[in-house]
């Protein structure tokens, strides 16, 4: 029923009415997921991080909140406080975010990767932030901000499997990170932002597979595979 | 085009307005419960705007408490750790019983006046009590991921669809829905009927041990089991050596800080005549050994508490005495109220379960 009324709602700002600049359109944006300069594609093939340590990716996911969208011509910006999503690999779906805004050129965005501290004590969400989605601690509350997971021989555990699941929303373990993009050029109706896994490993901290196979709770190996997958969003030019 | 936009603007109106009326149906369809708070007691936590307790969400919640869909193998709903006649911890077992037959690693606290806890667990792990439910459900401790089995169990049964429409307004069945439901049960276990609130509220009298129980313990205990919850919901290491292989150190698992190693959240004594074993791992039977444990061997560590570093002291004699007051914390109401008896209770009978009937004596 909402959708029906968003549709409708979408119909009615979509009837054209060319004399104003600021009506209401849609601004999507799309996450392309990468390591290095190579495509992800999840279990089948092999990617190696500036390490030499080979790995293939089974899963990865991160949740895309606070959006922020600025226009730095008008000088107007817009928020989407109240939206959250989960960005995910195994589900193409997930990886278009759709907005509703009035601002004509987008000029920059910004965004948080990971779940604000209040909707991690705020009890049980619905929608993306669902804990069934499994993006959560059950028994140390808190949202799994982004995960990476996936195997490698460098890993020494059962199966050769590496876990990295970041997550703590406290004061000191917070693995939220704000992130801020320049478009290459300004943009009306979409933006395609690339996200590169093999940040995860060195892009300001050196984690190795071997020496730190696993990330399950909040704490010092959280806040360092935060900051590194702070640095992995960038938007390509001339797309 | 001014037509086409005129007709959507039309069909927005109806929709907008067929909806609007379909609210209101549904706000008569609830009836809301009243939460109150005792005479003189703090203003519970728990944030009831945002879950306005009803009688449907209720008896909903209810229904999951003693569902054991709600674990893995069927056999192990709420209530299986949670009973009744315990105050809601499970009896005479200082482990419980879970899947597999694996025992959990704590011992099952007793579950009321939880509208007044901000954090949950022996260590404040859960930071919401609609959050706790999701910790038993998962089997595993690391993912959550059979929440999902257990959701779709619920959404293939019309009995459950029927209960969330009438608690929820449709039928939509999703896990904050589902833990909300249990929340609205659990938060409607509220103690304060035991003789000792009979007696603050004037309508009932010590007798002399029970009066001068109650001296002593407002002496050497209260500070940490503090009225009128009787616990200050601090986390506090009282002594207790690490279990070898439990290996439970508590609070520090959650903050990860050394100083707060071998502490555990402070436990109400309400009812706690019923809710034996005790600590955190149960590994103490009976109230006389917890008492002889404050006396003779707590275990001296950098976060022992000041208050029991050196012992509590304790005569025989006044053991007698704090155990005669502590049994005056036994909710009889509480453990007889057949609103938390099993979903259709009432119409078997009007009685409360005979074979634990001489636990209400007091
Ligand atoms: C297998 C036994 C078991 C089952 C089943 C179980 N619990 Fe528990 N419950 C426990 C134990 C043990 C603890 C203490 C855990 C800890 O501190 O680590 C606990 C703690 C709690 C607490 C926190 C109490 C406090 O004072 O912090 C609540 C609330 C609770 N359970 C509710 C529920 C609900 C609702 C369900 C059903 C969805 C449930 N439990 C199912 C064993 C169980
Ligand atoms: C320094 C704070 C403190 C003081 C003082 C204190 N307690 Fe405790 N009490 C605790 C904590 C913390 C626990 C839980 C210990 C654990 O499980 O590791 C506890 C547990 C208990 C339990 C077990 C309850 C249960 O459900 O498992 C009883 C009974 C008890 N205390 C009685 C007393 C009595 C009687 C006194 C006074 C003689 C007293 N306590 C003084 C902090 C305190």
């Amino acid at each position: 029923m909402l959708n029906f009324l968003a549709v409708v709602v979408l119909l009615l700002s979509a009837a054209p009415d060319f004399t104003n600049d600021k009506i209401d359109h849609t601004f999507i944006i799309s996450f392309n997921n990468k390591v290095g300069n190579n495509d992800l594609h999840l279990d089948s093939q092999n990617y190696r991080n500036s390490f030499g340590e080979i790995f293939t990716v089974h899963q990865f996911k991160y949740y895309i909140s606070n959006i922020e969208l600025r226009d730095s011509i008008s000088g107007d910006s817009e928020k989407f406080p109240d939206k959250y999503f989960l960005i995910d690999e195994g589900d193409s779906m997930s990886k278009i975010i759709s907005l509703n805004t009035s601002l004509p050129h987008i000029t920059s965005i910004k965004f948080m990767i990971g779940v604000d501290s209040l909707k991690n004590v705020s009890g049980v969400q619905s929608g993306d932030l669902d804990p069934a989605k499994g993006m959560f601690w059950t028994w140390n509350t808190g949202y799994i901000m982004a995960k990476l997971e996936g195997e490698s021989p460098s890993a020494q555990t059962a199966g050769h499997r590496f876990s990295f699941h970041a997550g703590g929303y406290k004061k000191d373990e917070n693995t939220a990170r704000v992130v801020v993009l320049k478009l290459p050029q300004q943009q009306r109706n979409n933006v395609m932002i690339e996200a590169d896994a093999a940040k995860w490993f060195d892009a300001l901290h050196e984690i190795k597979i071997e020496a730190a196979p696993a990330c399950h709770e909040p704490g010092k190996l959280a806040v360092m595979l935060a900051d590194n997958y702070s640095e992995m969003f960038s938007i390509p030019q001339n797309k | 085009m001014k037509i086409y936009k005129a007709v959507i603007l039309i069909i927005f109106f109806v929709i907008a307005g067929i909806s609007w009326i379909g609210r209101n149906n549904m706000s008569e369809r609830t009836h809301l419960l009243k939460f109150v708070v005792p005479e003189g007691w703090p203003q519970p936590v728990y944030d009831f705007k945002n879950n306005p307790l009803t009688e449907e969400g209720f008896q909903l919640g209810r229904k999951l408490f003693y569902d054991g869909r709600l674990s893995k193998d069927g056999n192990f709903p709420c209530a299986s750790c949670h009973q009744q006649f315990a105050a809601f911890a499970t009896y005479d077992h200082s482990l419980s019983h879970g899947f597999h037959n694996s025992l959990t690693r704590r011992n099952a606290p007793g579950l009321f006046n939880m509208a007044w806890q901000k954090e949950f667990m022996w260590d404040g792990g859960i930071n919401h009590l609609d959050l706790q439910p999701l910790a038993p459900i998962s089997d595993t401790m690391e993912m959550a991921e059979n929440i999902n089995d257990v959701i779709q169990k619920l959404r293939s049964d019309e009995e459950y669809r029927k209960m969330f429409k009438a608690a929820f307004g449709d039928e939509i069945i999703n896990t904050q829905r589902m833990t909300k439901a249990l929340s609205q049960f659990v938060l409607m276990m509220v103690s304060n009927n035991s003789k000792y609130d009979r007696v603050m509220r004037g309508e009932d009298s010590f007798n002399l041990p029970q009066k001068l129980g109650y001296d002593i313990f407002k002496q050497k205990c209260a500070s940490c089991h503090a009225e009128p919850l009787f616990t200050d919901l601090s986390y506090r290491n009282t002594g207790f050596p690490v279990d070898s292989f439990l290996m439970d150190y508590g609070r520090m698992k959650i903050t990860r800080n050394a100083g707060d190693s071998l502490k555990f959240k402070v436990p109400s004594l309400r009812n706690a005549q019923v809710t034996f074993p005790y600590s955190h791992d149960g590994r103490m039977f009976s109230l006389l050994s917890m008492m002889d444990h404050y006396r003779k061997s707590v275990v001296k560590s950098p976060t022992t508490d000041s208050l029991v570093k050196n012992g509590i002291k304790l005569s025989n004699f006044e053991i007698g005495q704090l155990t005669a007051f502590i049994y005056t914390l036994t909710d009889s109401v509480l453990l007889r109220d057949t609103r938390f008896a099993p979903p259709g209770y009432e119409k078997r009978t009007q009685q409360a379960p005979a074979e634990h009937q001489h636990i209400y004596k007091q």
